[in-house]
Parts: C-alpha cells; sequence; structure tokens
C-alpha cells in the first residue's frame, strides 16, 4: 500500500513538473520582430507616430498572453534602431537585426525610399516585411515576394476627391499645385491622370518647391487658369501655408484637397482658411468599418489616448494595424514558419478598424495593397469650433459634404 | 643583404605595406567569417575613407574647402544606376562610365568656381550641390524627385541579389585602396608638392613656376572621379536613388569632420578619422546605452577634438611621437 501511495504520489509529482515545466517552456517564447524608425531627420514626426502604433499593438497582445500559434503563445518583442531618416545605415541596420538581433519578422522603415533599400535584405533572407508609410506604388513592381503594403498606395491619395469632384462638380477647372518631392508627386501624377480619365478638366498642374513659403506666383497661376477647385500640397508647412494664402488672397475655390497638412489637429488653428478644406486619410478616429477581428476603430483611439494622451494620427493606426494584420496571419497559419505566414497574408481579404485590406498577388505588383480605401475628412464649423467630419466613402461618412466651401 | 634592403625600405616607407595590410583585413575579415554585419560596417566605413581621402585632396593637399563634394558622389551614383538599369550596362563599365563622366563635369564646374577663394570658393561649391539637386530632380529621365528604384532582376547577372551584395562590397574595398594609394601617390609626386605650394601661398606658387588654374582643375576633377564610382557602387546596392539622398549636405559635412577628426593633409589622417568616425557613430546608433542621445555624444567628442587636438588624432601622434612623422603620411 505504502509503495502505491509512493507510485501515485511519484506519477502526481512528475505530472506537476511537465506541466509546469511546459507552461515555463510556452512563457519563454519570443517574437522578435525588428525594424528602423526615424528617431531623428526630417521624418521623425511621422515615424514616431507609426512606432507609437507599434507598441500599443506589442502591448496589447502580451497583455493577452501574446500570439497564438501551434499551440504555443509568443510573446512579442520589439527591436528598434534609428535610420536617422538617410538610407546610408538602412541595409547595415536591417542585417543587424536579420542576422545578430534574430527578427523573425520585420516591419519597414518609414518612407517608400528607404523601404526599397530595406527590401534588398529583408528579401535575401526570405522575411516577410510589413511596410507602412511606405505608400509609393513602384516599391511593389521590383519583384519583392515577402513585402506587404498595409497603406493605400500613393497612386490612389486623391481618387476620392477626384470621384467626388465628378460627382458634386463635374464642370470644373481643376488645379493641381503639388510639392515637388517623390511622393506629392506621385500622387499629383495619378489624380491628374485619373481626372482626365474621369473626363474632368484639369486646368493647371505645376509643382512648387517642397519649401516654399511664398505661394503668391502660384495662386496667380491658379487664378490666370481660373481653377474652381484646388488639390495637391505636400507636407504641413507647405499645405498649411498654401491654405491660409489662398483665403487671404480671396480666391474663390469651391474645393480644396491638400495632403497631410489638414490632416493635423494643428490645421484648426487657421481659422476661417481651415474651413471646408478636405484631406485625403489613411485612417480617421470617427470612420466607422466593422472590423472581422481586433478592435473598433473606437476602441483604438481610446487605448492609445489612454497610453500616449494625445489623439490617435493615421500614421499610428497604420502601425497598429501592420502588427494586428501579422498576428492574425501567424495565427491563421498556425505558424512562425515566414512562408506559412507569407501564404496567410496573401489570402488576406478582412476589414480592421483600420478598413478592408487586400494585396495584390500577381508577380509584377506582389504586396501592393488593393482592399484599402482613402477616407476623405473635411474641416466643418460645428456648434462655433471646427472639426474634422469624414466625408468619403460614403460608408463610413459622418458628415454630408460641405460643397462649394465658398 | 637585399633581404635587409627590402626589411629597411618597409621600415622608412611603411605606407603602401600598410595600405595592403589595411585592404586586406577589408576584404578578408568579412570573407573568411561570412559575417554579414561585420560586411555592411566595414562597406560604410570604406565608403567614409573613399569620401575623406579625395576630399582631402582638395582640403588637405590644396586648402581649397569644398562643401560639395557629395554632388561628385551622388551624380555617379545617378550616371551608374542609370547605366546599369535603364541601358542594361553590366555594372562594371557603368560605374567606370560614372566616374569619367563626373569627372568631365568636375572639370566644366571648376572652370567656374576655381577662381575663387577661401570662404567664396566654399560658398560656391554648396551652391553648386543646390543647382544640381534642382537640375537632377526635375529630370524625368531620372525619375525626377521620386528616383529611379532598382528591380531586382537588375542583379541577376552578378548572380542574384545575395552574391552582387558581396560582389559590390569587393568592389568598394577596390576602389578604397585606389584611393588610399592615389593619395599616398600625389602627396609623394611632383604634382603633390604643388599643390601643396598652393595651399601654402597661391600667389608666391605662382612666382615659383606653379600653375595653380591647371593643377586645381586637375585635382578637382581627379578627386570626383573615385567618390563617383563609389557613388555608382553605393547605390546599386541600395536599390533606389532620390536627389534627397544623392545631394544630401550631410555627406559633405562628415567628410570634413572626418578630416578635422583624423588631422587634415595626410593619408593615414584621412582613413583613420574616417574609420573611427564611421565606426564610431554606428556604435552609438545601436548601443542599448547612448542611442537615445548618439547625436549629443558625437556633438560634444567633435568639439573636444576641436578645442583640444586640432591637428586631428595623427597631429597629436606626430606631436607626442616626432619620429612617427617619417613614417606616417
Amino acid at each position: 500500500m505504502k509503495m502505491l501511495r509512493f507510485i501515485a504520489g511519484a506519477a502526481a509529482l512528475a505530472v506537476v513538473c511537465v506541466q509546469f515545466s511546459a507552461k515555463a517552456a510556452a512563457a519563454d517564447k519570443t517574437l522578435t520582430i525588428g525594424f528602423t524608425a526615424s528617431e531623428t531627420g526630417a521624418l521623425n514626426v511621422d515615424s514616431m507616430n507609426q512606432l507609437h502604433g507599434f507598441e500599443l499593438w506589442r502591448d496589447q497582445v502580451n497583455a493577452a498572453g501574446g500570439i497564438k500559434a501551434g499551440g504555443q503563445h509568443y510573446k512579442v518583442k520589439l527591436v528598434y534602431y534609428d535610420d536617422q531618416s538617410k538610407a546610408a545605415r538602412v541595409q547595415q541596420l536591417y542585417s543587424r537585426l536579420i542576422v545578430q538581433d534574430g527578427a523573425d519578422f520585420l516591419f519597414s522603415p518609414y518612407s517608400s525610399g528607404l523601404t526599397a533599400t530595406a527590401a534588398i535584405i529583408s528579401e535575401q533572407y526570405g522575411k516577410v516585411m510589413l511596410t507602412t508609410g511606405a505608400a509609393e506604388d513602384k516599391t511593389y513592381t521590383l519583384g519583392n515576394k515577402g513585402l506587404f503594403q498595409i497603406y493605400t498606395p500613393a497612386t490612389h491619395y486623391l481618387s476620392a476627391a477626384m470621384r467626388l469632384i465628378k460627382e458634386k462638380d463635374p464642370k470644373a477647372r481643376i488645379a493641381i499645385a503639388y510639392s515637388d518631392d517623390g511622393f506629392s508627386k506621385a500622387v499629383a501624377t495619378a489624380a491628374s491622370a485619373e481626372a482626365k480619365a474621369l473626363g474632368e478638366t484639369v486646368a493647371f498642374d505645376e509643382a512648387y518647391a517642397p519649401n516654399t513659403t511664398d505661394f503668391g506666383p502660384i495662386i496667380n497661376k491658379i487664378i490666370a487658369a481660373k481653377g474652381d477647385v484646388v488639390v495637391g500640397g505636400g507636407h504641413y508647412a507647405d499645405g498649411a501655408t498654401l491654405a491660409r494664402q489662398i483665403f487671404d488672397q480671396k480666391v474663390p475655390l469651391r474645393f480644396i484637397s491638400l495632403l497631410v497638412a489638414p490632416d493635423s489637429d494643428k490645421f484648426a488653428t487657421l481659422g476661417a482658411a481651415a474651413e471646408g478644406v478636405t484631406v485625403p486619410s489613411q485612417w480617421e478616429p470617427s470612420a466607422a468599418y466593422k472590423p472581422d477581428f481586433g478592435p473598433t476603430g473606437a476602441a483604438f483611439a481610446a487605448a492609445y489616448k489612454a497610453k500616449f494622451g494625445s489623439d490617435a494620427p493615421y500614421h499610428a493606426a497604420g502601425g497598429y494595424a501592420a502588427g494586428l494584420l501579422l498576428q492574425h496571419a501567424i495565427e491563421t497559419a498556425g505558424s512562425t514558419d515566414s512562408a506559412k505566414v507569407t501564404a496567410a497574408l496573401n489570402a488576406t481579404d478582412a476589414t480592421i478598424f483600420f478598413g478592408h485590406l487586400k494585396f495584390a498577388t500577381d508577380a509584377g505588383h506582389h504586396g501592393l495593397q488593393v482592399g484599402h480605401d482613402m477616407v476623405l475628412a473635411q474641416w466643418q464649423k460645428k456648434g462655433g469650433s471646427l472639426v474634422k467630419e469624414v466625408i468619403w466613402p460614403k460608408d463610413a461618412q459622418t458628415s454630408p459634404v460641405l460643397y462649394p466651401i465658398r | 643583404m637585399r633581404r635587409e634592403d627590402s626589411k629597411t625600405g618597409m621600415l622608412r616607407r611603411p605606407m603602401p605595406w600598410l595600405i595592403a595590410a589595411v585592404v586586406a583585413a577589408f576584404a578578408l575579415l568579412p570573407a573568411a567569417t561570412g559575417d554579414v554585419g561585420l560586411r555592411e560596417t566595414l562597406f560604410l566605413a570604406a565608403l567614409a575613407i573613399v569620401l575623406a581621402s579625395n576630399l582631402n585632396l582638395m582640403i588637405g593637399y590644396t586648402g581649397y574647402v569644398n562643401f560639395g563634394n557629395v554632388i561628385f558622389f551622388g551624380l555617379g551614383g545617378y550616371f551608374g544606376v542609370w547605366l546599369a538599369t535603364g541601358h542594361g550596362w553590366s555594372l562594371y563599365p557603368a560605374a567606370l562610365a560614372a566616374g569619367l563622366l563626373v569627372s568631365a563635369v568636375a572639370l566644366l564646374f571648376g572652370a567656374g568656381i576655381l577662381r575663387l577663394r577661401g570662404a567664396y570658393f566654399a560658398l560656391a561649391t554648396i551652391g553648386v550641390n543646390e543647382a544640381v539637386s534642382a537640375v537632377v530632380t526635375n529630370m524625368d529621365a531620372w525619375g525626377g524627385s521620386t528616383g529611379m528604384y532598382i528591380p531586382l532582376d537588375a542583379y541577376q547577372p552578378l548572380g542574384g541579389p545575395r552574391q552582387a551584395l558581396w560582389i559590390v562590397y569587393f568592389l568598394m574595398i577596390a576602389v578604397m585602396a585606389v584611393s588610399l594609394l592615389l593619395s599616398w601617390g600625389i602627396r609623394r609626386s611632383r604634382f603633390g608638392l604643388g599643390l601643396f605650394a598652393i595651399r601654402e601661398d597661391e600667389d608666391a606658387a605662382l612666382v615659383m613656376g606653379v600653375n595653380p588654374a591647371r593643377f586645381k582643375a586637375v585635382i578637382y576633377s581627379t578627386s570626383a572621379f573615385l567618390p563617383a564610382v563609389a557613388g555608382a557602387l553605393f547605390f546599386f546596392k541600395n536599390g533606389v536613388i532620390q536627389p534627397d539622398q544623392a545631394f544630401d549636405l550631410t555627406f559633405s559635412t562628415e567628410a570634413i569632420v572626418m578630416l578635422m577628426l583624423g588631422g587634415q593633409g595626410t593619408v593615414t589622417g584621412a582613413a583613420l578619422g574616417a574609420f573611427i568616425y564611421e565606426y564610431f557613430r554606428g556604435y552609438l546608433l545601436t548601443s542599448p546605452l547612448f542611442s537615445n542621445f548618439q547625436l549629443m555624444v558625437a556633438g560634444a567628442l567633435l568639439l573636444v577634438i576641436v578645442l583640444f587636438v586640432p591637428g586631428g588624432l595623427v597631429g597629436w601622434m606626430i606631436d607626442r611621437w616626432p619620429r612617427l612623422r617619417g613614417a606616417i603620411e
């Protein structure tokens, strides 16, 4: 009897030990995700917002027990370095992330140029790299197999504006004035082609130097060309100045849509000059998508505000969406194997808080985002103060379009 | 007896041996270990040595501060990528052609700005950089402001991207070796003495029979060749070239800092300064301890060097051990 009790006790102890060691082993599993962020340099603001999105996702995933795949729980570890907003060190740092830090998956640097540079390294090691802030279409025509774009491509940034103009004012004379940098030029060139394809009239199409502060000559040309609507812009400083000087010169425009600048809450400080101005945005907190998985837009926005004390910009939402999509692909694949996760991402056709996501799978455009639509937001006066309302697409609309704006 | 002579020669003129040892270490260490991380670090160090050594020909040898030497690097990158991807050239002739074309362009620019001296010349070089950047930004054949992207297929003639990166690495080491030998050769030549004379007093050099206009034009054009070849190699490996990357003035100012750190006017000083600066910046960026304030640490160290070691590391070494003067060139 004593012997029986001893054997039973030993067996029970063995079971407990096995379970404990299994739990310990499970808890030890870590998934390393590597990337560079522009902690310094010209891309700093947008890149840091994106980093905040990654961090919020990591914290929420780890708090919920990690990513579940193949009967294992993986805690997420982010490893990143400062690329200084320059290409020079990107390949060195991505080599280090893969070889030395053992990154299982990668996020892209911020911007298309840096992403194309990083992809030369990631592709060699067969790594999956989710790209945010790399909107130029060219990046996805180079033959890469592991890149997956979260953002709507640059060539579709102003699509919503062009379709809205077509619906509201098909005879409007469109003036396209844009900053002469890679991203803005890609957007403006595509917008011009789309306007012509829709049968609209492009009355003016010209670039200005990115550091322009006096838009008088450009505005005079727009007036001379009898432009009714203005689309274009570039980044915050030039976009905000252009909007203010258009207002100061009392140009009788019926519609304005500018890149990036009006997305910032700071834009409201322009007062009456901001009213009616629209911005194509990858995401807005008020956009009401019904997610297939992950948080709702409102839940994400609230969690972001609680952690960082400010409203979530779309770059942060893009960062969070990249993490969420990677997590979903790993869980769907039931594995952390790059080939299986690539297959799961190729098959993705889902809606999350960020919008609908689907990737091109043909060799010529592999990884290009083909499911996501831009949101068009407009500054409108509500209750005496300016607020940003979603006016396009119609299923995400929070307020009717204000047209004409003046 | 001949053996003894050769030993004495090696001790008296250690530079070629030193250069050979450095080049061998750069080439063999990553190849023997297969360490890709080390290869990437040494690639950037070799690039820094190429840029600093060739800038040294203008600043250290001739006394002309050139803030715009990055245009040679950037234009070389554009010509190289354009020929290699747009016209189907092999990388080797494309990089060589880039060097020759940029040298010719430098002769053209030099004819205008080398008439200026001192601060006026330095300012003019910044102006040339801005002008070239603006022209390239508006050149549709080179992709304008969006630049040129290199498809993965372009690496196939070199055996695919993985092998291409190794080949480009060894080519960059070769360019570094030629840069160091060129600096050493010029320093020991009659032409080099003419440049030193211009540096000390251009008018006196003219009286002594040196033709400053011709000497300056030749050295300006020469100092463009290897940075342009390096630019072609760098941007081919980089996978994309855009105006803001190619004509970033930071490259030029960093190369000047490298010269200040190592000591301008010597082959060793330029190379040592470039290697230490590049390695140090790389370390600070990836160090868990310093990465958050790497710019502050780098700035503080630079300040210390400028204030307390104005002759750079080589100047400090020669002050401390005067017998090194003959050995370090």
